[in-house]
């Protein structure tokens, strides 16, 4: 049992941390099956990353007065407890409110297991592997989510975080650790956090609204989608042999790991078709900047800072207050955008429409069902395929009618394409401003 | 590795991978991957059709026809198109635009020489007209020069034209018989008047 401690206490880490991004394919199905709408549903995301924000800091300040090891207990089991609650969900507001709680949890659990794994490893090991354990859960925890959604259900992602959370209840209560009493002796590290709230934001541009094109957009199933974007961990966790063999200053390795999320988000933002294949590299060079920025940042909030677990609540607050920022600034943007395409992308429709190579009254059906169709999917990217489903078709026209269905889903294919061009760049924006507050700090030091 | 190797390798790494993968999707039409663009229905578009005879005809005229309404509107055929999808009352300017249209259309299938001889439609008209039979094989046996010579496709589609109710006709778009008996009237109208005028002309 003593060896699986630490080892659950870091996968404790990663699934809080994950839970961050873990519904976001889920969140069609939610969608679906409590019957919300798609403001509530967003909630389900916004408001585990506002409340983990927000209880980080109060809750490593309340800390410094606990026994770390009840502390973190009490965190874990909270979070057990909210994600079993999450799973058996029978309405929107159950789920978020279930959602709150899973944070609060969240937020004791990472700042307990920071100073247990402190407590097991030594300083630097215990740091390091609390800041690892972070930045995988992040880039993983869409992929997760988007397989277990696909092989069983919505409801199984909080399923499976149960046993886990469970077993690190014990595990937590295991380790002998003191309670760590320290003054407030450094400021947080004002610049580290707002570049971290900054890249957090523009990741969430790019795993978020990706995941939402791949699906939403492109017709992806969750697993596809999922797989697709398993590209970005892959991609962070080979960042770390590239700075090893480069060796940069930490600064250097920040800045250029914001100006490759940059790049990969304008990769993203100009597809040349909707062929998933031309997401992978953007998408690699998001992962590298994932894994060059995210633990760097970390590290710098919290390096040399005490009290350890106040500086990690800083860092905690700061990446999901980014995230939630990035939420509220391109969410607005993409669903605005996604209802401007709806009219040229009828339009393309209708060209395409009208001059198919169908017989006039074969031509009006189609019109007719697809009008039927759009009207009735008014709120969403349309499948067109339903409308040709119900067409009865000469056997010598269908031919041209499905050329014409993979025309016209072409078109669709390309205005949701589009309309997620502006997000994608809005973000790359973000990935530039966190760039920004990298260079005063580079001159001051090189005076 | 030296200092500046180390100040420079990664920034170049990183420059030479974003310029790659944003080249490299640039150059494939990365940025232009967007619905297509409506074309100006103000400029000459050839128009075809699947169908054969009237109703090849047919189609031909009303797309030429939405194109010229869309351009005395100033909008594109697919947003004039669907503007009357989505409406169950056009306006008077949308009517007055598509009557104009499918004019101009006539006079642009004449002047390019795709409008067929009054001759060539004949045969299919009188399928789908209830005149008695001894009257149809009477006409049927009129050589084409002669029906050629007392009618005017252009002049027939023109009147036929004036004298549809597009508002009915748009309402009858998904009533393929309705549809069929109001053109048929219409067309019958305009035969008819056409040939009174012209008799009117001879005398």
């Amino acid at each position: 049992m003593r060896r699986a401690v630490a080892p659950l206490l870091i996968v404790t880490v990663a699934l809080v941390l994950a839970d961050s991004a873990v519904v976001t394919l889920a969140l069609p199905d939610i969608l679906v099956h409590l019957d919300a709408s798609v403001g509530q549903v967003a909630w389900v995301l916004i408001a585990y990353n506002l409340v983990l924000g927000l209880a980080a800091v109060p809750a490593a300040m309340g800390f410094s007065r606990a026994q770390p090891r009840l502390f973190s207990a009490l965190g874990i089991a909270v979070f057990a407890g909210s994600s079993a609650v999450c799973a058996v969900a029978g309405s929107i507001d159950v789920l978020i409110a279930a959602r709150c709680f899973q944070a609060v949890g969240g937020a004791l659990a990472l700042i307990g297991c920071l100073e247990l794994l402190v407590a097991a490893y030594g300083e630097r090991r215990g740091v390091a592997s609390w800041i690892t354990a972070g930045v995988v859960g992040t880039a993983v925890g869409p992929v997760a989510g988007g397989l277990l959604t696909q092989a069983i259900s919505w409801q199984a992602i909080f399923v499976v975080q149960v046993p886990v959370a469970v077993l690190a209840v014990p595990a937590a209560l295991a380790v002998r650790a003191a309670p760590v009493v320290v003054a407030d002796r450094h400021r947080p590290s004002v610049r580290a956090n707002v570049t971290l709230a900054l890249m957090s934001a523009a990741l969430t541009a790019a795993l978020f609204l990706l995941v939402l094109l791949l699906v939403q957009g492109w017709g992806r199933s969750p697993a596809t989608a999922a797989v697709t974007v398993s590209v970005v961990p892959l991609a962070a966790i080979a960042a770390r042999p590239l700075a090893r063999l480069l060796r940069p200053p930490p600064e250097v390795e920040v800045a250029v790991g914001c100006f490759l999320v940059a790049g990969g988000l304008v990769g993203l933002a100009i597809p040349p078709s909707a062929s998933l294949a031309w997401t992978i590299a953007p998408q690699a060079l998001v992962g590298l900047g994932l894994g060059l920025t995210v633990d760097q940042l970390t590290t710098r909030a919290m390096e040399m800072r005490l009290p350890r677990a106040q500086h990690a609540g800083w860092t905690i607050g700061a990446r999901h207050i980014g995230v939630v920022v990035g939420l509220a600034i391109l969410t607005p943007v993409f669903t605005a955008d996604l209802r401007d395409a709806q009219v040229p992308a009828q339009q393309a429709i209708t060209s395409l429409v009208l001059d198919a190579p169908l017989p006039p009254q074969d031509k009006i059906a189609v019109a007719e069902a697809l009008g039927g169709e759009l009207s009735a999917q008014a709120q969403q990217v349309p499948d067109l395929h339903r409308a040709f489903a119900k067409l009865d078709l000469d056997p010598a026209e269908r031919p041209a009618a499905a050329r014409l269905e993979r025309d016209l889903t072409a078109q669709v294919e390309r205005a949701a394409t589009r309309a997620f061009r502006d997000s994608f760049l809005i973000g790359a924006g973000l990935a530039l401003l966190a760039l920004m507050t990298l260079i005063p700090l580079g001159r001051r030091r090189s005076r | 590795m030296t200092g500046l190797h180390r100040w420079v390798g990664l920034p170049v790494a990183a420059v030479v991978l974003v310029c790659g993968v944003v080249g490299v999707q640039l150059a494939h039409g990365g940025g232009e991957y967007e619905p297509l663009r409506p074309a100006d229905p103000c400029s000459a578009r050839a128009v075809t059709s699947q169908a054969e005879g009237i109703d090849g005809l047919t189609e031909r005229l009303v797309l030429l026809g939405i194109d010229g309404a869309a351009c005395r509107l100033g909008v594109s055929r697919e947003a004039f198109t669907l503007e009357l999808a989505q409406t169950d009352s056009p306006s008077d300017a949308q009517i007055d635009a598509l009557r104009g249209g499918l004019k101009s259309a006539v006079t642009r299938m004449k002047a390019d020489g795709t409008l067929p001889p009054a001759s060539a439609l004949v045969d299919e008209s009188l399928d789908s007209t209830d005149l008695n039979d001894l009257l149809k094989s009477l006409i049927r046996a009129l050589p084409d020069s002669a029906i050629d010579a007392a009618l005017k496709t252009d002049d027939v589609l023109v009147r036929a034209i004036d004298d549809l109710d597009l508002r009915t006709v748009l309402a009858n778009l998904d009533d393929q018989d309705a549809l069929e008996q109001q053109i048929e009237v219409a067309v019958t109208g305009a035969v008819k008047a056409s040939l009174e005028a012209r008799i009117r002309g001879l005398v």
